[in-house]
Formats: C-alpha cells, sequence, structure tokens
C-alpha cells in the first residue's frame, strides 16, 4: 500500500514537471541529444567510370 | 564443325550495365572462319544477378552476422577494426530490409521505372548495398559495382594463388562451383577461352580456370584481354599458372584463337601460333616439373573493316542492370594520335592504328539495329581522327539509321566545329568524352597531349551547344603538379558551368608501359621497386617535385568536392547517374537536354535542402534502426581518408601501396566508444545516424503518428514549451532532409511497430 501510495505521488510530480502529454510524455527533450548525421559516400577513383572500357 | 565445342566467357568482374566487347568480337570471329559451336558467357552479369538476390543475400547475411560480430573491441575502435565495425552495422540494420527489396531494385533498373529519378537512386543505391552485404559476408574482400579486391595482392602471384583457393574470402569459388562449373562439364568444350580486360578480373578468372583445370583437364583453358597484355609475360612465368592456364594470347585476339582452336582441332603445333604464350606439357608424356612457358612470334593484326561486327548472340540481355540495351561497338583499334606520356591504353590491343570505314560502321550499326532491337550504342574507341569524325556522321544519316550513341573522343578543334557538331548530333551524338587533363600549359607538354586550353574550350563549346553532353577527362598527380596547378584545372573547370556535366577524375599512375616509367628522369620521378611483387605492373614513386602521391590522393577528394559544387549531375544523389555506365546517356537518348537534366539534378538537390517540418511527416516504411558501440559516421570518414583508402588494394592492379596498411594505423587516431543508432529506411536505402535521445523522439513521433501529432503533445503556453517546439521542428526538419520522414502523401501507411 505504501509502495503505491509513492508511486501515485511520483507520478502526479512528474506530470506537474511534464513537458508534454500522450506519446510524448516521457520524453526530456531538454536533455536528449537530437544529433542527425547524414554520411556522405566519398567518391573513391575506383568507384569512377574511367577505363571502363 | 559441330564437334568441336568452345566456350569463351567474360570472368567478373566488369561493369554491370551493358555487355563489355571482346567476346562478341571473338565470338562473330570464330563463328566467320566456320566455328559453329562457340558458346559465349557473360559470368560477371550472371554472378552479380546471382549475388543481387533474395536467396543469396540471405546466405550472404548469415555469413556476415556469423563472421563479424557488432562489437569485437574491448575499449577504442582501432583503424584496423573500423572496416569490419562499418561491415557488421551495416548488416545488422540493412540486411533483413535489402533480402526483402533487392528484386524490385533490380527490376526497376531494367524497367521503365530507371527514369524516374525518385525510383532510380534508391534502388542503385540499394544494389550497392547489397554488394556490401556480399562483401560483409567475405570480409574484408569488396565487390562494387566497379571493383572487386581482396586483402590478397594482384601483383604477387603467391597472394593470387592463395585468393584462388580461400572460400571464406573468395565468393566466386563457391559461385563458380556451383553455379558455373556443372554446365560447363555437362558441355564439356575443347577450348574455354577467358578475357581478361581489368585487374578486378584477374582472381576470378584464375579462379575459374583452376576449378575447370582440375575437373576437364583434356579442356584447353586459355586467356587474354587488355589487363594481360600487362601483365601476362610475368603471369606465365609465375608459380601456379600451368595449374589454371594452358596459354596466353597477347593484344588482338581474333587471329590467334582462330588459329589456335584451328591446331588444337587438328592437332597441330601450337608453336606456330602468332601471339600466343603456352606451356609445353609434354605431350603424352607429361611432365614431372612445372613446364615452362614457349612465347610464339607476335601475329599481324587484323584488317578491321574486314573483321566481322560483333555477335551478342546467347548473351543474358534482360541481366544488364539498364532499361535499355547499350551495344558496344569498335569503330577503330589503337591511336592515331597515340603520343600521350601517360597512356598506354592503345598498346593493349596491339601495334598500329587500324580503323573501319565509316560506311562499314554505319551499316554494322543498321545490321545489329535489326538483329537485336538495339537503338543505343558505345562507339569504343581510344578517339575518333578528324575525317572520321566528318564522315562517320554522313555515313549515319545517309543510312537513316536512327540510333543514339557516345564514345571517347580527342580534342580536334578542326572536327568538333559548330557544324561539324551539330552534324554529329543529328546522327545520333548525345554525348562525348573529351581528354582534358589538366589546366596547366606546361603539364598539357609534359604529357604531350598536343591540345591547347582554347582548344578544348571551343570544342566543348561547340558540342555544349550543339546539344551534346560533354564529360572530360582529368586527372590529378601528373608528375610535378602541384597543389595550385590541380586548383587551376579545378578552376577553368568552374569556367565551363553550363558546358561540361561531368568530369571523370583519375588519380596519375605510372605502368611499366608508360614513357613515364622508361624515362623517369624526365618526369621528376625516382621509381620505388617492391621486392617480391612478381607480377607488378604499376609503381610507386617519389617525387622531386610537386604532390607526393599522398597529396595527390588528398587533392582527389578536394577535387571531387569541387565538382560536387560545380556540376549539377555531381551536386547530391544523381551523382549515381555518372557512376553507372550509359544510364545517364539513355535519358540524353530519351530526348532529354542536358540542361534539362542538369536542372532536374538541381531542383532535386533544392528541393532536399528545403525541406521543413510539416505536420503530416511520418516514419518511412520499413525504418530499421541498430544500438551502436561507437560511431558508424566517424568510422566511414575515417576509412575515407586518404591514407585508409592507400591501405586498399588500387582499382586498376588490385596490387596494394607498400606499407599503407602501416601507415595509416600508425597515423590515423581510433575511435572513442559512443552510443549511437544506425537507422536505415526500406524506401530511400540511405544510413543516417543518430544519438539514443534522437531514437526516443523517433518512437514518440511513430506513437503519436506524425509530427504534426506529436508537436500538439508540447504545450506552447508551459515555461521552455516554445524552446520545446522550435528543437523538436528543427529535429523533425533534419530527418525530414536526411530522407528518414516523408509527408503522408508521398509514401505508404506506417506499419504499427516499425520503429523497433
Amino acid at each position: 500500500m505504501q509502495d503505491d501510495e509513492k508511486n501515485i505521488q511520483e507520478d502526479a510530480k512528474a506530470q506537474a514537471g511534464a513537458q508534454a502529454t500522450g506519446a510524448a510524455a516521457k520524453l526530456d527533450l531538454d536533455n536528449l541529444d537530437l544529433t542527425v548525421e547524414t554520411v556522405e559516400e566519398r567518391i573513391s577513383p575506383s568507384e569512377t567510370n574511367v577505363f571502363d572500357k | 564443325m559441330t564437334d568441336f565445342p568452345i566456350t569463351l566467357a567474360f570472368p567478373p568482374q566488369g561493369h554491370f550495365t551493358q555487355p563489355h566487347l571482346a567476346i562478341p568480337c571473338l565470338v562473330a570471329y570464330l563463328r566467320q572462319q566456320g566455328f559453329e559451336d562457340v558458346e559465349q558467357r557473360d559470368l560477371s552479369i550472371e554472378a552479380y544477378d546471382h549475388f543481387l538476390s533474395k536467396d543469396y543475400l540471405s546466405y550472404a547475411r548469415e555469413k556476415a552476422t556469423a563472421r563479424l560480430p557488432l562489437d569485437q573491441s574491448a575499449g577504442e575502435l582501432s583503424y584496423k577494426e573500423a572496416r569490419a565495425f562499418r561491415a557488421a552495422a551495416e548488416t545488422a540494420v540493412s540486411a533483413d530490409v535489402l533480402i526483402e527489396r533487392i528484386e524490385d531494385a533490380k527490376a526497376t533498373l531494367r524497367g521503365e521505372a530507371c527514369f524516374d529519378t525518385d525510383a532510380y537512386v534508391p534502388a542503385v543505391r540499394a544494389l550497392y548495398h547489397g554488394l556490401r552485404l556480399v562483401s560483409a559476408a567475405h570480409f574484408p574482400s569488396e565487390l562494387t559495382p566497379h571493383n572487386f579486391t581482396m586483402a590478397y595482392s594482384n601483383d604477387r602471384s603467391a597472394d593470387v594463388q592463395a585468393a584462388i583457393r580461400d572460400g571464406s574470402q573468395n565468393p566466386f569459388l563457391r559461385y563458380f562451383r556451383q553455379e558455373v562449373l556443372p554446365g560447363l562439364v555437362a558441355r564439356k568444350p575443347r577450348v574455354l577461352g577467358l578475357s581478361i580486360v581489368y585487374g578486378s578480373q584477374l582472381v576470378p578468372a584464375l579462379t575459374l580456370a583452376r576449378l575447370v583445370k582440375e575437373a576437364l583437364p583434356d579442356c584447353h583453358i586459355t586467356a587474354g584481354g587488355g589487363f594481360l597484355a600487362y601483365i601476362g609475360k610475368k603471369l606465365m612465368a609465375a608459380p601456379g599458372t600451368a595449374d589454371c592456364l594452358d596459354s596466353i594470347i597477347f593484344h588482338e585476339g581474333e587471329g590467334p584463337l582462330n588459329a589456335l582452336c584451328t591446331a588444337l582441332r587438328d592437332g597441330t603445333d601450337l608453336g606456330l601460333i602468332g601471339s600466343l604464350t603456352w606451356f609445353d606439357r609434354g605431350g603424352d608424356v607429361p611432365l614431372v616439373v612445372e613446364p615452362r612457358p614457349i612465347e610464339n612470334m607476335a601475329m599481324h593484326p587484323l584488317k578491321l573493316d574486314d573483321a566481322p561486327a560483333p555477335d551478342f548472340e546467347g548473351l543474358p540481355f534482360d541481366k544488364y542492370l539498364s532499361p535499355e540495351l547499350v551495344l558496344p561497338y569498335d569503330i577503330n583499334r589503337g591511336c592515331y594520335y597515340g603520343e600521350c606520356t601517360f597512356c598506354t591504353l592503345p598498346t593493349v590491343i596491339g601495334p598500329g592504328y587500324r580503323t573501319r570505314q565509316a560506311d562499314t560502321i554505319a551499316g554494322d550499326v543498321v545490321a545489329l539495329k535489326a538483329r537485336y532491337g538495339a537503338k543505343h550504342f558505345n562507339f569504343i574507341t581510344d578517339c575518333m581522327p578528324p575525317g572520321m569524325i566528318q564522315d562517320l556522321p554522313e555515313a549515319l544519316i545517309a543510312r537513316e539509321a536512327g540510333v543514339t550513341w557516345w564514345s571517347d573522343a580527342r580534342v580536334e578543334p578542326r572536327a568538333y566545329t559548330k557544324a561539324g557538331a551539330q552534324r554529329l548530333f543529328e546522327s545520333g551524338c548525345r554525348k562525348l568524352l573529351f581528354g582534358y587533363e589538366t589546366a596547366t600549359p606546361r603539364l598539357l607538354k609534359l604529357m604531350k597531349k598536343g591540345q591547347s586550353l582554347k582548344g578544348i574550350s571551343e570544342v566543348s563549346k561547340n558540342c555544349a551547344d550543339a546539344g551534346i553532353s560533354v564529360t572530360w577527362y582529368a586527372m590529378v598527380g601528373f608528375p610535378s603538379e602541384t597543389v595550385e596547378e590541380a586548383r587551376a584545372s579545378l578552376e577553368f573547370l568552374a569556367q565551363h558551368e553550363g558546358i561540361v556535366r561531368e568530369v571523370s577524375l583519375q588519380t596519375f599512375h605510372i605502368d611499366e608501359v608508360s614513357q613515364v616509367y622508361k624515362e623517369p628522369e624526365t618526369f621528376g620521378v625516382e621509381m620505388i621497386e617492391v621486392e617480391g611483387a612478381d607480377l607488378a605492373l604499376y609503381h610507386d614513386y617519389r617525387s622531386s617535385v610537386g604532390m607526393t602521391q599522398e597529396e595527390a590522393a588528398e587533392m582527389f577528394g578536394e577535387m571531387m568536392a569541387g565538382f560536387r559544387r560545380h556540376l549539377p549531375i555531381f551536386a547530391g544523389d544523381t551523382i549515381f547517374y555518372f557512376m553507372q555506365k550509359s544510364h545517364y546517356f539513355l535519358h540524353l537518348a530519351s530526348g532529354t537536354t542536358p540542361d534539362e537534366f542538369a536542372e532536374r539534378c538541381r531542383v532535386r538537390a533544392d528541393e532536399r535542402r528545403a525541406r521543413g517540418a510539416q505536420a503530416d511527416l511520418r516514419l518511412r516504411s520499413g525504418f530499421t534502426v541498430q544500438e551502436l558501440p561507437f560511431s558508424y559516421k566517424d568510422a566511414v570518414e575515417l576509412l575515407g581518408h586518404p591514407l585508409a583508402r592507400a591501405a586498399r588494394p588500387d582499382f586498376l592492379t588490385g596490387r596494394f601501396v607498400a606499407n599503407a596498411e602501416e601507415e595509416a594505423a600508425a597515423r590515423l587516431a581510433p575511435l572513442p566508444r559512443a552510443e549511437r543508432v544506425l537507422a536505415y529506411d526500406a524506401e530511400n536505402h540511405d544510413f543516417v545516424e543518430l544519438r539514443p535521445g534522437g531514437l526516443e523522439v523517433v518512437r514518440a513521433l511513430d506513437r503519436a503518428g506524425d509530427f504534426g501529432s506529436l508537436l500538439e503533445q508540447f504545450d506552447a503556453k508551459l515555461p521552455g514549451g516554445p524552446e520545446r517546439r522550435a528543437r523538436l521542428t528543427h529535429f523533425a526538419a533534419e530527418l525530414h532532409r536526411a530522407g528518414l520522414l516523408a509527408g503522408a502523401t508521398t509514401q505508404e501507411p506506417v506499419p504499427a511497430g516499425s520503429a523497433h
């Protein structure tokens, strides 16, 4: 019983400080690293069509 | 002569978009000489088709996963471990998707959809990534659309002999055993001829040859082709070759091959066949020692005008990865100019310059069109002399050939005039590739190019004005070239934006036939001889002035980046059109002008750059992720460093730069551990790296349905709300530009739980 009460209190506390609702409720957006990196393939001499006769 | 079966094969690896010319020329000649049972096999396209299949990629996934654990490094990721890490990461995130989509990708390239850039680019990527999966299964070997290399060096016979027996690293051993050998054993050819044009074919060709030699000891196995014209003599003297081959034909193959087949059929002396080097195995009394090669006198080349047109009958046209057939046709052999100090290509086909008459060419083209339904031709030539540049269009127009074509060309201002270029266009010419090389007159003189910058400008402009797409061949690292001179080459190109559409750049190599090798002091270089390289053709060198080889490799990267700024085809993912032989040409052949195509590329790149975060953005279907212990992006960049690139076998020869691996390992810093997520989507086929936090947001977006729904959940009125919403919007826009998100109207519905 005591554990349940503690969980309810923590949930309420979390809810009060939440950044979002629904699917995003658990996201701590302020502290997430949202870096996106794409990889541009270098074209090496072996991948051009020179001498490809 | 139906009782004398002959099989001629083009071994892997060659380009996968159109047939190679070598075997069809030989087949035509043998059939003309009365050999009726001549089979031709393009084992390169057959192998690509086999490897790029659902079944084979499933096999490759299991093999790669077992061979390459994703996290095999306890601490940092060293340069030497980076390649395996990259392969393991790509396998983990993309294998399932590739297995599912590979057949569709091939179908796209073979059909009308190939002309749709939105379908084309992902399909080509899927093929590239499929080959990376095949490579991962045979790590550290690498099979790409343009090359095949292993951890073994092509310039050492001991390495070559080990490579042809290494079933774990040589994918062709299993392929030949299971897919090719049974048919050959059933057919029992009396002669098997292998065309080894590229260095990438050496190990696959000898792999097959050894298997056939064991299975069919009475079959005479001969080989020829451009690469063997360079190293054939060394190969015949090397240990182990006699277990694979019976002979090598040097230079032009038609006459010697016909004489060889005739002699074998009639049981006459092989010693009388010109341009043949062969092993005398002692007749009825087999030798107990390794046979020594016997080198015959050279045979005189054919009068080309009398040679038949190439015969493509029997090739698997449906397997080439192009929407329409492009047939190669040799209008001449050798080079009428033949002075360039860096070029040895004309020597591989034998002495002198030979040509067909313009009317013969036009007649053959018309006949080939009627026979195969081919409307497009790739004229194979080092360059056309001024007379032919004028005569050929007239002959094609007179015969109403109704074809389109492309070819290499030499800067001939007298022939590529405004009127001349116009006539070429009218005859179907849609693309010409000129040897530009450099913008430095001093170097052009040293190269003996016999052309001026004014000439290249004028000729290119005339062709562009006529509607012909212009490609320049350029070179970086010619002895004594400085960094500033290389940059001047780039600057000169920049001055020709809108005229030049593609640049084919190559770093300079010294081969043993070139004038640079024979007269190193003239060019200020000193050759480096490597001990034990008994099949060496290309040589490293020290240069007393100008860039070092390493600096030239770095400059290659700088110049490629410059091309991406100045050439629309190179600017974004449309660079794949440049990299796949004839694909851009087929757009031109279908009526698109070079300007229209460039605009299409520009619009595509701009559209991607301009992507924002609209509300209907969703995860693309088939999105997969893999958590990684190191940064994939950093690993790829590490492996793209010139030092790391030098540590892979060289493109043309398959050899290794001496000590490059050790130097790369010593100088390239290891990567620290890092929590990363690699994402891959089944529609774009692109790798994108995220952080674990980014993945959390992606999953939330997937649960919310679309970006707008996710954004709504962040209340702008809460403290920090606007900043969070802005951050989220920025992230979504980046994912959109990276291709992981798409508007709801432009994609299929997202399956539930796809972000697993």
